[in-house]
């Protein structure tokens, strides 16, 4: 306990140390807020990104390269809804988020299942090809043109000189309180231990008499389905075509490594630390790529906690 | 660590297996000079990839230029012989841009067109200086690609230097005819060769008109996912205009910001920029969209020919030609010309034909299409477009303007 409040202290001192280094670079207290709340709104995307993928990987040792194909998928449920029914796009949620656990589900228990325990090159390709059939599918449907989903309602808000748009503000809101459900549901329900289990040991877990299979596709379909969720919820803020869901593919991976692998608490402090540290690493390096910043603190955390750090060691 | 191989390794499969499809045998040999038949000309954009959409239509353009010139009676030269596309996909990647022209040479084509990006345009010049085989650059717009000394190149749009110029001079224009004060111009761009180098050439030039250009704020066009924080940067600044070069989906991003931070700036120009000029910008952006200028090269839309190509356009694939695919039609209709000229099927004649033509061109440029020493076409310039009540239209200069500029609403 002593420990958790000595790290959360340090973690405020830095977050301090560096907010307040970019103010006097930036040389403007109005572009620095707007920094930290927009690195705030974009960590919570990027985490809602990674939760998908850390369960998945956590669970199923599967790097599951179509998962932003999987979120593309969810953008273009939530589209093509809000443009011809004229639904709310945040009520598609109800659509897209079972549409991609049955996906995930018939995926994983089809085709990714073939490739449990086989070689990684296997996993790869398999993944990768998913990605490529759902993109390329999803071009030939829908043609290359793009998409957008105005939010009706959508007005910036302002917080100490910065604004930030309700639709952002409304994919923190929403990415927040699915990661405190999905991590409800590993800690206090009944399926959540058994997908502990099946994490931790798999060959244990089936000795006891837990049905590992189901177990693996009903975690691809969550993870999917978070993916899902991800692609609704982004939807009002990026322009919809079958690439869009890239964009988040390798940022979603940074974070789940960062946070430690198959940890939520450590999904959405991996997704808050590299959207603060994209945005206040622009006011340091202007100029440069935000990610030479996020891979350069990817690189320092991981020398201090190889696990991650929520992971457990090895 | 494992993921970093796995990273590793899915990103060098996933080049290698398309770079494999993108190859095809090159059986046959070549028959450029084949005195009967079709001539053939080969076509190669990104049909799939992000640039999809545009790569598509660019092709779509292509294949009709052609179509209308066969129904028009030919090549009249070549005793009315009709052309044929030779359609390829570049993926977006220049390996395969390469090698499709390599495929597309073999099979007989006698000019190219394409490719819509400059590291395509570059590989793609290579396999056209080799073979001789004449290629028409339709949109690609860095320096760099003709500054090689080739002679089998040419481009019909214009320079990135050409764009980031009269940037800066219209900029400087459109203040003048709108009766505002514009000294300081604040530049936000994307951090590539693209937003660089425009921005180079506009800050030159800016610099001779008496502007005063900075803060310059860069982004990578790839990886955001919000602007909110660079235009924050432009607000704090005071500036009396904007600037901006970037990509399509940024592009939208710039607007949403400008929309949201508010910089009190007067003027917002593109400079050749991928969204504030297309016409599903508007659609897009909405009322984000409203009022955003844009310098870019565009078909001159008071001459009725202009029109009827958007006509034919829309009949045939129900959807509307943008400015881009625009230029892959023109080419196409230069490359008849040339032909016409040349009255012979040998590539060495059609570029012989090419380097001394004077093609009046629909597309509104500062005179007709003649290339210079390093194949630009010196002629190309861009024009102003604005969006006014969700329609993109050419405000400046007045000669080839439908409309008048409408000053920011304050």
């Amino acid at each position: 306990m002593n420990r958790t409040i000595s790290r959360a202290g340090l973690a405020a001192v830095v977050a301090a140390a560096v907010i307040a280094g970019a103010w006097a670079r930036s040389g403007s207290g109005t572009v620095t807020a707007q920094a930290v709340l927009t690195g705030l709104l974009l960590g919570g995307v990027y985490a809602l990104v990674a939760m998908g993928l850390t369960l998945i990987f956590g669970v199923l040792d599967i790097v599951n390269f179509a998962h932003g194909a999987f979120m593309t998928l969810g953008m273009y449920a939530t589209a093509l809804l809000a443009s011809s029914a004229g639904l709310n796009p945040y009520l598609t949620l109800l659509v897209s988020v079972p549409l991609l656990f049955g996906v995930g589900y018939v995926v994983q228990r089809h085709m990714v299942s073939r490739t449990m325990g086989g070689s990684l090159a296997a996993q790869l390709l398999l993944t990768l090809g998913i990605a490529m059939l759902l993109e390329n599918s999803l071009l030939l449907a829908f043609s290359g043109d793009t998409r957008t989903v105005p939010v009706s309602f959508d007005t910036p808000l302002r917080v100490l000189g910065a604004v930030a748009d309700l639709s952002r503000v409304l994919a923190f809101v929403g990415a927040m309180s699915l990661a405190g459900a999905v991590w409800l549901l590993l800690t206090r329900t009944r399926l959540g231990t058994a997908i502990r289990a099946v994490a931790a040991n798999p060959e244990g877990a089936s000795l006891v008499g837990l049905d590992v299979r189901r177990l693996h596709a009903l975690t691809f379909a969550a993870g999917t389905a978070c993916a899902g969720a991800a692609g609704t919820l982004v939807t009002p803020l990026v322009t919809v075509e079958p690439t869009a869901g890239e964009l988040f593919n390798i940022i979603g991976f940074v974070v789940v490594v960062l946070g430690g692998l198959g940890s939520v608490p450590g999904a959405v402090a991996g997704g808050l630390i590299i959207g603060l540290t994209e945005q206040l690493g622009g006011l340091y390096l202007p100029g440069q790529s935000p990610l030479l910043v996020v891979f350069g603190v990817f690189v320092l955390v991981l020398l201090w906690r190889p696990q991650g750090l929520f992971g457990r060691p090895a | 660590m494992r993921l970093k191989s796995c990273i590793a390794i899915g990103t060098f499969l996933a080049l290698t297996v398309t770079a494999c499809g993108g190859s095809a045998p090159g059986g046959g040999a070549p028959d450029a000079a084949d005195a009967s038949g079709t001539i053939k000309i080969g076509s190669i954009h990104p049909l799939t990839g992000a640039l999809a959409f545009d790569g598509q239509q660019m092709s779509k353009a292509v294949k009709l230029a052609a179509e209308e010139i066969n129904n028009a009676g030919g090549i009249k030269s070549l005793g009315g012989a009709k052309l044929e596309i030779l359609g390829a996909d570049s993926q977006g990647k220049p390996e395969v841009g390469q090698s499709e022209a390599q495929r597309l040479t073999q099979a007989g084509a006698v000019a190219l067109v394409g490719p819509y990006q400059s590291a395509v345009a570059a590989q793609v010049a290579t396999v056209a200086e080799r073979n001789k085989v004449p290629f028409v650059i339709d949109v690609a717009s860095a320096d760099d690609i003709l500054k090689q000394g080739y002679t089998y190149t040419f481009r019909l749009q214009p320079s990135s230097d050409t764009l980031g110029r009269y940037g800066a001079r219209y900029l400087k224009e459109l203040a003048d005819r709108t009766g505002q004060k514009v000294t300081k111009v604040a530049y936000l761009h994307e951090q590539t060769d693209y937003g660089t180098s425009t921005f180079k050439s506009f800050s030159d030039e800016a610099a001779k008109l008496g502007l005063e250009v900075g803060p310059q704020i860069t982004y990578d066009a790839l990886k955001a996912s919000d602007l909110t924080t660079e235009l924050t940067k432009v607000k704090a600044a005071g500036v009396d205009a904007l600037a901006v070069t970037g990509y399509y989906r940024d592009g939208l991003l710039t607007a949403k910001a400008i929309a949201s931070v508010q910089p009190e700036v007067k003027i917002v120009l593109g400079v050749s920029h991928g969204a504030f000029s297309s016409p599903v910008f508007p659609r897009d952006g909405g009322a984000v969209a409203e009022g955003i200028y844009d310098s870019n090269f565009n078909y001159d839309a008071t001459k009725p020919e202009s029109k009827a190509v958007l006509d034919a356009f829309q009949a045939k694939h129900g959807e509307e030609l943008r400015f881009i695919p625009f230029t892959s039609y023109e080419c196409v209709r230069l490359i008849a010309a040339a032909l016409e000229k040349a009255a012979s099927r040998d590539p060495v004649k059609i570029r012989e034909a090419l380097a001394g033509i004077s093609f009046e061109t629909v597309l509104a440029f500062d005179g007709p299409v003649e290339f210079d020493e390093s194949g630009q076409n010196k002629n190309a310039t861009p024009v102003v477009l604005q969006v006014q009540d969700g329609k993109v239209v050419p405000v400046h200069p007045a000669a080839k303007a439908v409309a008048e500029p409408r000053p920011a609403a304050e």
